[in-house]
């Protein structure tokens, strides 16, 4: 009895824990996200930083996004014409790529890719800055690291997300096509009949919302998560892995949590 | 110029760092603060300008509370401070020029204008001995330790700070560039009257250049004094710390001087199988 008792209260200490931890994370971030907006208005955030992070992110990251767009429509499509073939008629091939792929996996794909190539990158790069003084001598020389590395940061990841959300897209419906064309014979005049059939404007509106949600949350998280780097190598590399784990969750909770909200 | 006062400043992370430290550094004093490693002398160094916060205890600047103070009065504290970091801190995707200019304050640069903020850039350089025209355009990987250490100065007096504050200025230095590390150390503090706190493991080089020196030992300040005094000393810590410190040095001289085919273990060099 005793025993079951102290698993209870550790069970719940834990919890306890967990959720004060958090809790702290979520104000931090809430924090740091509202002093780069105050920032950002007031204009001091150096252009030229601005700038360079959007190149960084944007277009450095193009060739990964087009390619994993590409393979998205690809598997879709080869994946949906082996279901459908026989049972229902092909053309809702058409519907079921650009809808997965404007809907679901352009803008998820494509957050996981900027996780991985930028998300990790930030919080490593702001991880060592933190071990090695860097943003301790920002500090001391009267500046404000949120003004310097985390408000061009986060805008720029707002500017280039939903950009490479609407290549993706793009370029992810057109591959699920030639795919459809060329595995099951779907020609491209059914292809877009089926894909006009059940097209909304507003699944492009709501895909790049979601890209715009995914391009604020993974560099706030990996910005908060390099700052709060500390003990070395060892201590960047832990940052770094935890900031990935916790932006693939924020990212999926965030895309579970958008049909409910936004499609009913 | 600038008096800076510690006010019973504790400090613990896991253990107690700073256990109460209270001190006053006068205007236009040169103070070094010795010590083992881990006793806090950085902890110490960095809640002047309010890089670390102490649990309780107050630093006072001009009068002006440090952690208890009206909005921006830190931001004001740490506009009249200059800080060498312990491995100079350099930004490394930035050159030489716009690290040592992001020395100069923000509203300041503006209003001096492109080519003043140049021209203080340049002499900040040559006042640490280094060739402005050669350094420029590099970025901090591309020089040596000394000469990050030097830009890294250059940063922290290009503002024309009233407080210059040094965190193991000469640590991982070689004993030439140490001395000339020790040697600009002392001629800005001549030549600008800055009040300056050097946090040192190099005792004879901090004797030979301070005013006081304090003697920081388990978060505690065990010995302040001129150096004379601290020469002169017999308090136990400070005879122990000095003895320790003399021995290491005797150590280093006498493994620099032993040819490397003598030292134990070097294999290599005596031409025997590894």
């Amino acid at each position: 009895m005793a025993s079951v008792t102290h698993a209870l209260t550790g069970g719940v200490r834990a919890f306890g824990h967990a959720g004060e931890s958090v809790a702290r994370h979520a104000g931090d971030m809430a924090q740091l996200a509202w002093q780069s907006l105050g920032a950002t208005l007031r204009g001091q955030v150096a252009f030229r930083d601005f700038v360079i992070q959007a190149y960084s992110m944007g277009v450095e990251s193009l060739p990964l996004v087009l390619v994993t767009a590409t393979l998205s429509g690809v598997v879709t499509s080869q994946q949906g014409g082996y279901q459908f073939t026989g049972s229902i008629p092909l053309y809702v091939l058409g519907s079921i790529v650009v809808n997965g792929v404007v809907l679901e996996l352009g803008p998820v794909m494509t957050a996981i890719v900027f996780i991985g190539r930028v998300g990790a990158r930030i919080t490593a790069e702001l991880g060592t800055m933190q071990v090695s003084e860097q943003i301790d001598a920002i500090y001391s020389l009267g500046r404000d690291p949120v003004r310097m590395l985390a408000a061009p940061r986060i805008l720029a990841g707002m500017l280039a997300m939903p950009a490479l959300v609407g290549l993706a897209n793009g370029v992810g419906a057109v591959a699920g096509m030639l795919a459809a064309r060329s595995t099951v014979g779907l020609g491209y005049q059914s292809f877009l009949y089926g894909a006009r059939l059940f097209w909304h404007s507003y699944d492009l509106f709501y895909s790049l919302m979601k890209a715009e949600v995914f391009g604020f949350i993974i560099p706030v998280i990996s910005v908060h998560m390099g700052l709060l780097t500390r003990g070395g190598a060892e201590g960047v590399g832990r940052a770094t892995t935890s900031s990935v784990v916790f932006m693939i969750i924020a990212v999926l909770v965030a895309d579970a949590l958008f049909p409910p909200l936004f499609l009913n | 110029m600038s008096v800076i006062e510690y006010r019973d400043v504790y400090k613990a992370f896991d253990a107690p760092v700073l256990a109460g430290v209270s001190l006053t550094v006068p205007d236009g004093e040169t103070l070094a603060i010795v010590g083992p490693s881990g006793t806090g002398k950085s902890v110490l160094l960095k809640t002047t300008i309010g890089l670390i916060v102490p649990d309780h205890g107050d630093v006072v600047i001009d009068g002006e509370s440090v952690f208890c103070g009206r909005p921006g009065a830190l931001q004001e504290i740490r506009q009249k401070a200059g800080y060498v970091f312990q491995n100079a801190a350099l930004f490394d995707s930035f050159n030489v020029y716009e690290n040592v200019s992001l020395g100069i304050q923000e509203h300041e640069a503006r209003r001096l204008g492109r080519r003043e903020v140049a021209r203080r850039v340049w002499h900040a350089l040559e006042d640490v001995n280094l060739d402005p025209r050669a350094v420029l355009p590099k970025l901090p990987a591309e020089l040596s330790g000394g000469m990050r250490k030097r830009v890294g100065l250059a940063r922290a007096i290009v503002g024309r700070p009233q407080i210059l504050l040094y965190d193991e200025p000469v640590t991982g230095l070689d004993p030439v560039n140490a001395a000339a590390v020790d040697r600009l150390i002392e001629e800005i503090a001549e030549k600008t009257h800055v009040t300056s706190i050097i946090v040192t493991h190099d005792i004879e080089g901090a004797l030979s250049l301070c005013d006081r020196i304090g003697l920081l030992d388990g978060g505690k300040l065990r010995f302040i004094g001129t150096p004379a005094e601290f020469r002169r000393s017999d308090e136990p810590l400070v005879r122990a710390f000095a003895d320790r410190q003399a021995a290491a040095l005797t150590a280093m001289r006498s493994e620099r001087r032993t040819p490397p085919s003598r030292r134990a273990g070097d294999l290599q060099s005596t031409g025997r199988p590894r």
